[in-house]
């Protein structure tokens, strides 16, 4: 009679024990990889690299994407990306001790997207730096599914003075971190038109539990709104 | 058993982390671009209703400019309106508020702005000269309202030694008359007197810092690999130990039977 109630137990700690692998399973995520596509230049016979490093390697057949007309500065406030369900805070961040952009850190501010306070507001002339982490301590964090980004989604960043500004995107792309194309990325060489650029991590390499890449998601001014005009 | 788990995952731990430091190292050693780069937004001053950006990429003594705005004057006295531009140094290496306004005509003019940016250490300038001393040479600034500038010549030492310590501020000056008080209208540039205060003065200003370096950390790695660790250590010692439990349950009761 005892042995058979212990039987029960074990049987019931072992469909339990079950069940508690299937959910630990249920719960597995990792980040989309990114998948290179579009183009960096938006200015048709323009290198999208620093005019100083390579020669310039025109686009003759890119079409002219539409442009908006450029905008003074004011900061980010909020950002979308309706592609991915983004729907986040933007608070400007700096630059650490050793030249790199300083990210989110632990606090509420975690798992919003920062803005390098030093790079153009979105809408001015210049490509503006939008960064936020793919996960945190706390699992998946706000840019978690910028692998799924393409070309052609949308972008829309709400400013401080309430001018809402959207960006389409031309091009994603995967970056080791230690080949990072900083001057292609933060300065582009061409900075004729309003953009905007993405970044958050990728490549996790589990050996060394480090994300070895960087995702850049490349945007351009598309569509100004301004409060009150209809 | 504990020893020996720990001993083996020691085992592929240290080849591993052999294999980390170089990924360590390469960062600082193998980025694709060479020189040191700066960069500033362009913001307006003086209402000038301006903006743009700048880089400037320093390879030796050789410097590249590229240098954007949109928004400034168009026209001065029917001809293209001559922005001149620089990069002024030798200050605090910041941009004026209108506090700097001493006179009162509602206009920071250059000479108002220099405690903030100093004088001129390079005239960005479209061909010739780019010493201090083509500064007011309206024949070699880019003209009309937008501009849309790329030039690499021999940066001179006062102005890199300015980048490096972060007090190079790039001034592209030239309002558009209408907008200025009427005070300010009848003013003479106080750079060349030839000239109305308008002429000279800033309406685009930004504080070059250096442009960030390398990849950044956007990730802690907390879904790149097996979440939930302890849920599988304890759901699957319960379902073993259940399971060896209930195996050697059944085989005592058949043994009895």
């Amino acid at each position: 009679m005892l042995g058979g109630r212990r039987g029960v137990l074990a049987l019931v700690a072992a469909v339990v024990g079950l069940g508690m692998i299937g959910v630990a399973v249920h719960a597995q995520q990792s980040a989309p990889q990114p998948q290179r596509a579009g183009r960096i230049a938006v200015s048709p016979g323009r290198s999208a690299s620093a005019g100083a490093s390579s020669p310039a390697a025109p686009y003759p057949t890119h079409p002219t994407p539409p442009k908006a007309t450029p905008l003074g500065p004011s900061r980010p406030v909020h950002i979308s990306i309706p592609a991915i369900d983004v729907s986040s805070r933007v608070f400007p961040l700096g630059k650490n001790p050793d030249g790199t952009l300083a990210v989110p850190q632990p606090g509420p501010r975690l798992n919003t997207v920062g803005w390098y306070k030093n790079s153009p507001t979105p809408g001015q002339l210049g490509p503006s730096i939008l960064l936020g982490h793919v996960d945190s301590v706390q699992g998946p964090s706000v840019f978690f599914r910028l692998g799924d980004v393409h070309p052609d989604d949308k972008v829309i960043v709400r400013r401080r003075d309430h001018v809402t500004v959207v960006f389409t995107v031309n091009a994603v792309r995967d970056f080791k971190k230690a080949h990072f194309p900083s001057r292609l990325v933060y300065g582009g060489g061409d900075l004729s038109t309003p953009q905007l650029r993405l970044i958050t991590c990728s490549d996790f390499v589990e050996s060394i539990h480090h994300h070895i890449g960087n995702e850049v998601v490349f945007a351009h001014l598309t569509r100004v709104r301004r409060p009150h005009a209809r | 058993m504990e020893g020996h788990t720990v001993r083996k995952s020691l085992r592929t731990l240290i080849p591993l982390a052999a294999a980390a430091i170089p990924l360590a190292l390469l960062p600082t050693a193998a980025h694709a671009d060479s020189g040191t780069s700066y960069q500033t937004t362009l913001n307006p001053i003086n209402g000038s209703g301006g903006s743009g950006m700048a880089t400037v990429t320093v390879n030796g003594d050789q410097a590249t400019v590229d240098l954007n705005y949109t928004g400034l004057a168009t026209t001065f006295g029917g001809n293209p309106y001559p922005h001149v531009q620089h990069i002024h140094i030798g200050a605090d290496g910041v941009c004026p508020t209108m506090g700097a306004d001493k006179n009162g005509d509602g206009i920071v003019d250059t000479v108002e702005g220099q405690p903030s940016y100093g004088g001129i250490g390079t005239t960005l300038s479209t061909k010739g000269d780019t010493g201090p001393s083509a500064g007011t040479n309206i024949k070699v600034a880019p003209a009309g309202g937008s501009a849309d500038y790329h030039r690499t010549f021999t940066l001179n030492s006062d102005t890199m030694n300015a980048l490096q310590s972060g007090t190079g501020v790039i001034v592209v000056h030239g309002l558009d008359p209408s907008t200025l008080s009427k005070k300010a209208q009848n003013e003479k540039s106080n750079l060349v007197p030839s000239l109305p205060l308008a002429a000279t003065a800033p309406a685009l200003c930004g504080s070059l810092s250096s442009m960030p370096t390398g990849g950044v950390a956007t990730g802690y790695g907390s879904t790149g690999g097996v979440e939930d660790l302890g849920l599988f250590a304890v759901g699957g010692g319960l379902a073993a130990g259940g399971a060896a439990l209930f195996a050697s349950r059944k085989r005592a009761a058949s043994k009895a039977s």
